[in-house]
């Protein structure tokens, strides 16, 4: 009896020391919605010691799409010197917090951005934090983003490209469809992002649409199409799936474009890093164009990527023109024999003309 | 023997800026395509000079152009379409076989006429077709993107760089039956020489 009134004892000081620990954790966790409820106003601003008024307002919207939120990281996971609010003071947490810390998470970008051209300008004494690019609290997903849309959310805030390209030929062309960071962060891989582009309703298709129309899923996809199932959709299988939706009345091409991996080292940019050896890229061997990706752009904003056999940028299903590395090699054969024909034509009336040289002396003696 | 102004000086300046651009872009062109085998210019460079030299060959068209039709010698690439027919077939039985009996040559050169039929016909395909059609897609290949609505109009950047792969080989093959061909005149080098002068002998 004694042991069993021991027992229960250490079991009701248990569970009062179990509740206590719930109850302050409870109470020290700050969710988001308690900050939403001031960073939710766009009023919200404050008097900066220059005068200017800055904003203090969070778009709920986007930031429940950000890739931070996906992920369940809370506004104080980031924030992370609020540890308490006192909702009896104007502001319930300290006026000046200290800068957001990314490399606590993001320890490879940290030190891949450490050898950058950005970070190396903090000697000149300019400071570029993490979202002077990537923005505070709309970080998106960038794997669906389009050439354009990765520019002119990066680079193009900063930079005009039209200053320092003029050297570059069609250098509109390789704006719209290479992104900066393939030439300007050399050391990270790159990859050709093929996406179908309906010819009917003018517009890209979505993969869920496409993965509908081929009656299959992410999952059956590979299956489906790669049916030599080495992990790569070569030329033929690559037709028979552009028949398979033209079967469907989908019609359309495959639009390319030259990005890079979302990689940390994508962070290591660097001044004269790019160069100007065109047929470094203008090459049917070239390394830029090693990695072929099919994309499929999903409604739930992930990407689905099948390996393509790079011949397939050399042919006409794939709208993607890059000088000598997707030419057509059927072109070629049809030109050389349309030279070789050419010199035959010559080389026989050639040896036509010098074998009659004696039956034309003797006409003309006759004559 | 008898001489006679066939190649006025404007033709003959066009002919042989056309011919040395020719040259130039066919180079440039093979470097540009197959830049992973050949590297006897930097790509950089070859596409530069091939976009120059691509500008003088329109520029030139343009002088043609104006001095065929201010002049109204373009009549002389308009075959006549009564004989054409059998003078085509004439001028071909002499080059596939009256040349190596020494027969004359069935068409007579003059100022007026200065086109056997089957020039003609070639011709008339080479300047009104085959050239502008390598100019135009040569300009769009040039700014692909300010001409991108003209290139979808076409069906797409592929099928412009076909049209201009396929004629860069017609016209690499055509320099090179021309140049035999216009040895086949009294002497191996008559007819070269008759470019450079603007007259041609006559036997």
């Amino acid at each position: 009896m004694e042991g069993t009134k021991r027992i229960r004892f250490v079991a009701k000081a248990l569970s009062i020391v179990f509740l206590v620990c719930i109850w302050t954790s409870a109470a020290l966790a700050i969710d988001n919605e308690t900050c939403m409820e001031c960073h939710g106003d766009d009023s919200l601003r404050r008097t900066e010691s220059t005068g200017m008024k800055a904003s203090l307002y969070v778009d709920g919207e986007k930031f429940k799409y950000s890739v931070h939120n996906i992920n369940g990281i809370a506004c104080t996971d980031c924030h992370a010197d609020i540890t308490e609010l006192n909702m009896d003071n104007e502001v319930p947490h300290a006026v000046n917090l200290a800068q957001v810390a990314c490399q606590n998470c993001h320890e490879e970008v940290a030190e891949a951005y450490a050898n950058s051209v950005h970070k190396k300008a903090s000697h000149k004494g300019v400071t570029i934090p993490c979202y002077a690019c990537h923005d505070y609290h709309d970080t998106a997903r960038l794997a669906q983003a389009t050439v354009s849309e990765r520019q002119n959310s990066f680079c193009l805030k900063c930079h005009n490209p039209n200053k320092f390209h003029d050297w570059l030929p069609a250098k509109e062309n390789h704006f719209a469809l290479v992104e900066c960071t393939v030439c300007h962060a050399p050391d990270v891989p790159r990859h050709v992002n093929l996406r179908f582009y309906d010819l009917i309703d003018n517009q890209f298709l979505k993969g869920d649409v496409i993965l509908r129309h081929l009656n299959t899923s992410q999952e059956e996809f590979t299956a489906l199409i790669d049916r030599d199932g080495d992990g790569t959709i070569n030329v033929d299988e690559f037709e028979d799936m552009v028949l398979m939706l033209r079967q469907r009345d989908i019609r359309g091409v495959f639009h390319g474009e030259l990005v890079v991996d979302m990689e940390p080292v994508v962070h290591q940019v660097n001044r004269g890093a790019a160069n100007r050896d065109c047929s470094q890229c203008h090459s049917a061997t070239s390394a830029f164009f090693k990695d072929v990706r099919l994309t499929f752009d999903m409604n739930d904003g992930s990407v689905a990527s099948y390996n393509v056999d790079r011949q397939t940028l050399q042919t006409y299903f794939v709208e993607f023109n890059a000088l000598g590395t997707t030419r057509v090699r059927l072109l070629d054969k049809i030109g050389i024999a349309l030279i070789a024909g050419g010199v035959a034509v010559v080389f026989i009336h050639l040896t036509a003309r010098l074998l009659t040289i004696p039956l034309r002396k003797r006409n003309k003696e006759n004559a | 023997m008898s001489k006679e102004y066939v190649h006025p000086a404007p033709v003959r300046v066009w002919h042989w800026i056309n011919a040395a651009a020719f040259v130039f872009l066919v180079i440039t062109g093979v470097q540009i395509r197959f830049a992973e085998m050949i590297n006897f210019l930097s790509l950089e460079d070859a596409v530069r000079l091939h976009n120059w030299v691509g500008f003088l060959v329109i520029a030139d068209y343009l002088l043609w152009y104006a001095y065929y039709f201010s002049t109204g010698k373009i009549r002389l690439y308009y075959p006549n379409l009564r004989t054409f027919a059998a003078d085509a077939l004439k001028q071909a039985k002499y080059y596939g076989c009256g040349i190596f009996k020494g027969e004359p040559n069935p068409h007579h050169m003059t100022a007026d006429n200065k086109f056997n039929a089957m020039q003609q016909k070639a011709y008339v395909g080479l300047m009104f077709i085959f050239l502008p059609a390598q100019m135009i897609s040569g300009v769009f290949l040039w700014q692909v993107k300010g001409f991108e609505n003209y290139i979808n109009m076409l069906g797409g950047i592929r099928i412009v760089d076909t049209i201009h792969v396929l004629l860069f080989y017609f016209f690499a093959t055509f320099m090179f039956v021309h140049t035999y061909l216009a040895t086949l005149g009294h002497t191996p080098l008559a007819h070269f020489k008759a470019m450079f002068t603007g007259y041609e002998e006559h036997h």
